[in-house]
């Protein structure tokens, strides 16, 4: 039965071509805006730690003064990050900023490249799932006693020592000898969720050395700077010992236990810090966030996304109204037709199916030909604007979504039509012929 | 004349086509009043003039990792070196760049004693040399620039002289001259800086700021193994620049790396992208919402017009002319427009607020929900005159026929 439905819902497409064009064309517009602006909206709020998320949080102190900022920042200073670090209640903790440093190779022609440098812990690679095709991280002796050692990437080992395995060899960082432990595969999520200070949709670093050099080496902080105070800050040591946030902190507990056992350490801490006299605000206070929390507290989609999505979803309405009408004219000056099948035997029931796999038929039509609009566009805008790739690809998901929405949406919006249509009175048409 | 009682009847007697059309064009205007009240916002956004020669100036970074100079004399060098380059007009080391997104800010305390001290608006800190007003580009109207004996090198703290953007001055002094005042680094009486000139315009990094206009020049050439470079250069000599500065400056040192040739006009194209790109969706939104809106309402007076072609004929009959064949289409049409436009433009409003509440928009002005009842009634014309002429030819011999 079905397929007679399909084969009377294409005659009676092909009996209307330009008004059937019209439905389609209504309804591929507007899912193909809908879908334009969702993917966009879904690739940003992606939460990219999956099912680590709840075990991965965040760390934020509110070291600022009395009248300084009003709300917790992002960042931590060196001192609490360095004082957070001999916490032994996390299963596991990294501190870390970016920075940046010509690499050289042992290679005298080689022309000095300025990379950008994460610093940070051994943990940094357990915690957010960095998968190695050589070697690993750096010993976690390392991060109390420092050693000149450095992870790269697969892209980077490709570039400086063509892929092969890199382990022992050493490259040159401001000019001092690194060796080189791992090389990791290429791993760039997105939203970078561990370091949204400078966009979160950007690529991780290349390169990762150990956070205890930054005394040593006097890594410059490529990230923001906050200060609150008004303090002279010349040279490194006072950097370290100052009040400025600039230092990243994450920590991963087991379960929701360890996290507020870990909420209880940083109180404490928080309470032993006024003791010296820091910590003076009245709202002084520590604040841990998992990864959901974190991306929603730094609004990684933008507020312009969320306008978008919910126009183009009143746009898709004003499409399917559209649609409506134009379906319902439709229908009616078919009326006679129906009354003649209706008075050979048709019951409503099959009528109304009738026309519903109809208008199945045309919001199929307007989904696929909506995602052609939709990636249309969002090639369009790529190259116009020159985006991250990573938010402008079709997203798979959006193949199922894009027809599911357009044909849903048709079937609303022709029940009516199609209502009306089934309660014909035939009789009425049958004497008017 | 305008039959306006047996147009409203016909509407009344088959009610559900044009209270679709109404819904459709309620949403419309709620729709593209909003969108286009934030692409005009956006528009005088991007609008806002930097100050500075957006063409000739461009900045790149310059980091020496060779610990065994004298970075300072190097600095001073490779500066006078960049200024001798054939098509360069000046340059100059900087501490940040206008419209690039980053760099320094602060505010100052001001006062005559420590009482009646305050904080003044956060500023964008551009520390340069005696070269850096020219290198920019921007306009001195007050005042005079640094001499070349006030420059100081090394430490942000050293600086002595300012050099304020007129808003900046404006917002802290008011109406009396900045020249001569004295703004503080540190709490009042710590790190005097005393102001020497006002520029006209100049704006800082961040353009979603409030206080982009604010600008002070300090009379410092900073000493980093990273070095951001100011160059102004004759427009068009970039390209060749981008090869010859590094070749110069490799010359003498070879331990640094040199890039991130970028002109301002670049930066501000980057730095308004997401605005740009908002304006362009919401534009295709509304161009589109247009169309959509017209074709199906052609198509609803398509159908109308055969539904209704036995009434037309009749009406030519007894005496009609065309024109009021097209007429009573029209009036349809408008008695639904300002219906829709009136009901659309309180929905608009609402939108609007709802918006507002939830994001960082300004209020809706009311300008737009009316120029877009203005803007729909202009276009719907059109979308039922092109089938309305149709109605029109109709023969009147047509009400004689039974079927």
């Amino acid at each position: 039965m079905f397929f007679y439905y399909l084969d009377l819902a294409w005659r009676s497409i092909k009996k209307t071509p330009l008004m059937s064009l019209l439905m389609v064309l209504a309804i591929s517009i507007g899912i193909g805006i809908t879908i334009t602006t969702l993917n966009v909206y879904q690739l940003m709020s992606e939460n990219p730690a999956g099912e680590r998320s709840d075990k991965l949080v965040a760390v934020q102190l509110w070291s600022q003064g009395k009248d300084a900022w009003k709300e917790f920042n992002n960042q931590l200073t060196y001192q609490d990050a360095y004082n957070l670090r001999k916490s032994d209640v996390p299963v596991r903790q990294t501190a870390m900023f970016i920075t940046g440093l010509a690499l050289q190779t042992e290679d005298p022609d080689f022309v000095p490249l300025l990379e950008s440098v994460r610093v940070t812990d051994s943990d940094f690679f357990d915690m957010f799932s960095v998968p190695f095709i050589y070697g690993k991280a750096w010993d976690k002796g390392v991060d109390t006693e420092a050693l000149y050692q450095v992870v790269i990437n697969e892209v980077l080992n490709k570039q400086l020592f063509s892929g092969e395995d890199s382990i022992g060899k050493t490259l040159y960082l401001d000019s001092k000898p690194y060796q080189i432990v791992g090389v990791t595969k290429t791993w760039s999520p997105s939203p970078l969720y561990f370091d949204v200070t400078t966009g979160a949709f950007k690529d991780s670093a290349q390169i990762f050395v150990p956070f205890s050099l930054a005394p040593i080496e006097e890594f410059q902080s490529w990230g923001n700077n906050q200060s609150w105070k008004r303090e002279s800050i010349n040279n490194y040591s006072q950097r370290l010992n100052s009040e400025m946030h600039w230092i990243q902190f994450w920590a991963e507990v087991q379960d929701d236990k360890q996290r507020d056992e870990y909420a209880q350490w940083l109180k404490r801490y928080v309470e032993q810090q006024q003791l010296i006299g820091r910590f003076d605000s009245p709202e002084a206070a520590a604040q841990l966030s998992n990864v959901a929390q974190w991306l929603e507290l730094n609004e990684v989609v933008p507020e312009d996304n969320k306008i978008l999505v919910g126009l183009s979803a009143l746009f898709l309405v004003v499409c399917l109204v559209n649609m409506l009408g134009l379906l319902l004219a439709k229908f009616l000056k078919r009326a006679p037709e129906i009354g003649v099948r209706r008075a050979i035997g048709a019951s409503r029931a099959q009528i109304f199916s009738q026309h519903m796999v109809e208008v199945g038929l045309i919001g199929f039509g307007g989904g696929v030909l909506g995602l052609v609009w939709a990636w249309v566009s969002l090639s369009l805008l790529s190259s116009r604007f020159d985006l991250e790739q990573s938010l402008t690809h079709l997203d798979t998901s959006m193949w199922l979504i894009a027809p599911v929405i357009a044909i849903f949406a048709a079937l609303v919006a022709g029940t009516y039509p199609a209502l009306r249509i089934c309660s014909t009175n035939p009789s009425v048409h049958l004497k008017s012929q | 004349m305008l039959q306006i009682k047996p147009i409203l009847s016909t509407l009344m007697r088959n009610k559900s086509g044009p209270i679709l059309l109404l819904i459709q064009i309620i949403l419309s205007v709620a729709i593209v009043a909003n969108a286009s009240f934030i692409i005009s916002e956006r528009i005088a956004l991007m609008d806002r003039d930097s100050g500075t020669a957006e063409d000739q100036v461009f900045n790149f970074r310059l980091y020496t990792f060779d610990t065994n100079i004298d970075l300072e004399s190097q600095i001073q060098r490779d500066i006078r070196a960049i200024r001798d380059l054939p098509g360069v007009i000046d340059a100059s080391t900087t501490s940040m760049v206008p419209l690039s997104g980053g760099g320094w800010s602060s505010g100052y305390t001001v006062g005559s004693s420590e009482e009646t001290a305050k904080d003044t608006e956060g500023a964008a800190i551009y520390y340069g040399d005696e070269h850096i007003v020219n290198s920019l580009g921007v306009e001195l109207i007050e005042g005079r620039n640094f001499y070349e004996e006030e420059i100081l090198t090394g430490s942000p703290d050293l600086a002595t002289h300012g050099i304020v953007s007129k808003a900046f001055a404006k917002e802290t002094w008011g109406d009396e001259p900045a020249i001569g005042q004295i703004m503080y680094a540190g709490d009042f009486g710590e790190m005097p800086i005393k102001i020497i000139g006002v520029v006209d315009k100049l704006q800082g990094a961040w353009v979603n700021s409030s206080y982009l206009d604010n600008s002070v020049i300090l009379n410092i050439q900073l000493v980093n193994v990273f070095t951001k470079v100011l160059v102004r250069a004759e427009v068009g000599t970039l390209a060749q620049l981008k090869e010859a500065i590094p070749a110069t400056l490799h010359k003498d040192n070879r331990n640094r790396v040199i890039e991130g040739f970028t002109l301002i006009s670049e930066h501000r194209k980057r730095v308004y992208r997401n605005h740009e790109l908002m304006a362009t969706v919401l534009s295709m939104m509304v161009v589109l919402l247009l169309l959509i809106t017209s074709l199906g309402l052609a198509g609803m007076v398509m159908f109308n017009i055969e539904r209704r072609t036995k009434q037309i004929g009749t009406r030519r009959a007894l005496g009609a002319k065309k024109r009021d064949i097209i007429s009573f289409f029209l009036v349809e049409n408008y008695i639904i427009c300002l219906v829709g436009g009136v009901i659309g433009g309180f929905v608009a409003v609402l939108l609007g607020q709802q918006l507002m509440s939830l994001y960082s928009l300004p209020q809706l002005d009311l300008i737009y929900p009316l120029m877009t009842v203005a803007g729909l009634i202009v276009l719907t014309t059109i979308a039922v005159i092109l089938p309305a002429r149709k109605a029109a030819r109709i023969s009147p011999a047509i009400a004689t026929r039974s079927v």
